[in-house]
């Protein structure tokens, strides 16, 4: 008997719309382990996602699902939160939702460090739309844009969400998948908002001019633009510079969770705590 | 809708309706069990196949990085798997070199 | 029941939604309406609700829209400049079908336009906020006990009719600070209609099955009626599909649920029409200045009456052209050059409409529409 993922899965979806060896699925299926590892009930969860190929997550997973406009992921899911603070929510984005249309969301959605997982799918371009550049698109390579090599600087979306106060922050390939799923796992047992950077493939649109034509190919260029943090630690900054560390990049367990807050805001609102003063808080500014 | 239950006596099977043939599964096989064969009826006009089913050590790997749910390994308690070897290894580096096609097959995908 | 409370319109709408059985609220700060949410603030953390300031204005709506789709009664406030940027998730509650409350305290446009003068420029604007096809549901309040009252009635249309309610204030209602008299909270609360749920086994519920004229029945999150909401055509379970028969029905029902049942959304004043011999069209802070017009020409002989719509989308049409049919002189008067002319123009089968346009920030006096209905 293999892992049975069916119950997780809405199976009239399938097979999914995505193309032949996209990482969008391993990640899907490792999503659906770590979901099984935290013993979560399904009904107690919320999948919201946004717009392009990582969009489709949500409606593959039988979970209560949100498929909301481009780039609005976070702030949906920040409603959803708030009205039911003890349920799971769940955010899948792609970089352009999380980095370009809905960046200033990704920004403050980390800021409040609300207990939200934040999955960006990064595969380096605008899949579903053939081919434009995306914030990660990687400088000189070829897009239906810039048909002459991107000049467009690079994002490096964890860097983003550490400086703007996600208490949880890592990185990781579809290529493992088993640390994928343990990354998962951690994400979700991390109180605060956790923001994941999974780097994915999109050999049909990034690879196709970019001498990466088949899954193989844009893997292990993947690969090779990755390695572990402990090692990157250790390079000298020449070194690092055309490489992503994997791993966990930052981790704060004592920093204050919205929700949280804002039950304090309740409480002394209903009397039943002195006002919010700034000796509540360690860090102030 | 998958074939999560495992056929009598095999280590690995796949569901080939599922199989969109992206070669992902064949390349992190350490152990030359799989391969692509020529499938005129499939998009890719390829189609996986277990060619060495015998040589299969349970890892897993292929059945993880499947994006698309068409391969399955069976548990560790359900199949004796066998231990990877030096012939085996040869053969995995022989397939990707044949670009992630069975060794019998020939030609360029 | 009434009950009498000195405040602005402003605070009015604040106190009415958490009356009505708001418990979130998302905004951000955008004059003239930014004390919906100073007040708001204070109300729903009272009631274990939570109001937050989002990153933006989008951010605002689709917090909103989430909570919403969450299951619990939400509303956020705004202004034009904040509508403009509101739209496209407005359409997405169109389309997905999730009731919520948008107060629109309406300010001189367009763009940054006159950020602390009044103005009623954004009638068309909410008739479609967001691209595509759908019945718009909007509200507007001419007094202060309505800025009360129509936000209450907005809470219940958007749950009947499952989708956004915009609810129209203008800066002069907004900031008018006076004397109001409203429903006792016993009374609200009695009057609250929940939005349809269903409670029959999970695998027999379809959120947007229902019949062609009738809203989508989503049950809240979290209880065991797992679906799925999105922005793109959907079927019965609510999975994104593009068949024809079903794309077709989707959009043709999210105008006939409100079209067929346009007499529950429907509510309009008749001031002195009785036996009106000029028909004045005003709404909003405007009607103020029309109905003591109306004192002053009837004192002069002259048999004017205020037809007031309070529902401005989907507007009281037959009514109006009712009135129209016996009555010769009608005059639009409005503090944009013509919005609400055209669609009396349109109900009316007129086009010899009369108007009194006014776009400079001021509110129009009433000498000025005596003025004008001495030249008609």
């Amino acid at each position: 008997m293999a892992f049975n993922y069916d119950k997780y899965l809405r199976l009239e979806k399938m097979p999914t719309l995505w193309c032949w060896g996209c990482g969008d699925g391993v990640i899907l299926k490792a999503f659906i382990r770590a979901i099984v590892k935290m013993g979560w009930s399904q009904d107690d969860v919320c999948v919201v996602s946004g717009i392009g190929c990582s969009g489709r997550f949500s409606s593959y997973v039988d979970f209560n699902t949100i498929h909301t406009t481009h780039g609005r992921t976070v702030a949906y899911a920040t409603g959803v939160k708030l009205a039911f603070p003890d349920k799971h929510v769940i955010c899948v984005a792609g970089d352009g939702d999380a980095l370009a249309i809905g960046g200033n969301h990704t920004i403050h959605a980390c800021r409040r460090n609300i207990d939200i997982t934040f999955i960006v799918i990064n595969n380096f371009i605008y899949g579903l739309t053939n081919s434009q550049t995306s914030p990660t698109t990687p400088k000189g390579m070829w897009t239906v844009t810039q048909k002459i090599g991107n000049i467009d600087p690079t994002f490096d979306g964890c860097d983003l969400a550490i400086a703007s106060g996600a208490s949880f922050v890592a990185r990781e390939s579809m290529l493992e998948p088993k640390k994928l799923e343990k990354i998962f796992v951690k994400a979700f047992e991390h109180k605060g908002f956790a923001y994941l950077d999974i780097l994915s493939n999109c050999h049909i649109n990034l690879g196709r001019k970019n001498k990466m034509v088949s899954a193989m190919a844009n893997l292990e260029w993947i690969d090779s633009i990755t390695i572990s943090k402990k090692k990157y630690d250790a390079m000298s900054k020449e070194e690092q510079l055309n490489l992503f560390p994997t791993g966990v990049l930052h981790h704060d367990d004592e920093a204050d969770e919205y929700c949280d807050m804002n039950r304090e805001i309740q409480k002394a609102h209903q009397g039943l705590r002195s006002k919010i003063t700034q000796d509540d808080f360690a860090k102030k500014i | 809708m998958y074939q999560i239950e495992k056929p009598d006596n095999v280590p690995v099977w796949v569901n080939t309706d599922n199989c969109k043939a992206c070669d992902i599964c064949v390349s992190v096989c350490p152990s030359g069990v799989l391969g692509m064969r020529y499938e005129s009826s499939s998009t890719l006009g390829a189609m996986i196949s277990i060619d060495h089913p015998e040589a299969c050590i349970g890892c897993n790997e292929c059945e993880l990085t499947c994006p698309d749910f068409a391969i399955y390994v069976a548990e560790k308690s359900e199949y004796k798997f066998a231990k990877l070897t030096d012939d085996a290894k040869e053969r995995q580096a022989a397939i990707v070199a044949n670009n992630y096609m069975s060794l019998d097959q020939q030609g360029v995908k | 029941m009434t009950r009498e409370i000195i405040s602005t319109g402003n605070e009015l709408a604040a106190i009415a939604a958490v009356d009505a059985g708001c418990k979130f609220f998302g905004g951000y700060p955008l004059t003239p309406s930014s004390e919906v949410m100073h007040t708001i603030s204070d109300l729903l953390p009272k009631i274990d609700g939570t109001c937050i300031q989002m990153e933006d204005e989008i951010g605002a709506i689709c917090a909103v829209i989430g909570a919403g789709m969450a299951g619990v009664r939400t509303m956020t406030g705004t202004s034009g400049p904040g509508m403009s940027l509101k739209a496209e998730n407005l359409g997405l509650a169109q389309m997905a079908e999730v009731p919520l409350v948008c107060v629109n305290v309406m300010r001189g446009g367009p763009s940054t336009g006159l950020p602390t003068r009044v103005s009623q420029g954004d009638i068309l604007q909410s008739k479609n906020p967001s691209h595509g096809d759908y019945k718009s549901i909007t509200l507007c309040a001419g007094s202060l006990s309505e800025c009360y009252t129509e936000v209450v009635r907005a809470f219940n249309i958007a749950d009947r009719f499952m989708q956004p309610v915009i609810v129209l204030l203008d800066e002069t209602i907004g900031h008018m600070h006076g004397k109001a008299m409203i429903p006792t909270k016993e009374e609200v609360k009695a009057g609250i209609v929940p939005r349809k749920t269903f409670d029959g086994p999970s695998e027999e519920y379809f959120p947007y099955e229902c019949g062609p004229t009738e809203p989508a029945v989503l049950n809240p999150m979290f209880e065991g009626y797992r679906y799925h909401f999105t922005g793109l055509h959907h079927d019965r379970k609510g999975f994104p599909t593009e068949e024809i028969e079903t794309c077709r029905k989707l959009i043709q029902r999210l105008e006939d649920k409100v079209e067929a049942h346009k007499d529950e959304i429907e509510s309009y004043e008749e001031f002195m029409m009785d036996d009106a011999e000029v028909m004045i069209v005003a709404y909003g802070s405007v009607s103020l200045a029309a109905k003591e017009s109306i004192r002053h020409l009837r004192a002069d002989g002259i048999k004017a009456g205020l037809f007031r719509p309070i529902t401005i989308w989907p507007s009281p049409a037959e009514r109006m052209k009712e009135h129209a049919d016996k009555i010769e002189k009608v005059l639009v008067v409005e503090l944009n050059i013509g919005q609400f002319h055209s669609e009396v123009q349109r109900a009316t089968s007129r086009l010899d409409i009369d108007g009194l346009f006014k776009v400079n920030g001021r509110a129009i006096s009433p000498h000025e529409i005596v003025t004008k209905v001495k030249e008609l």
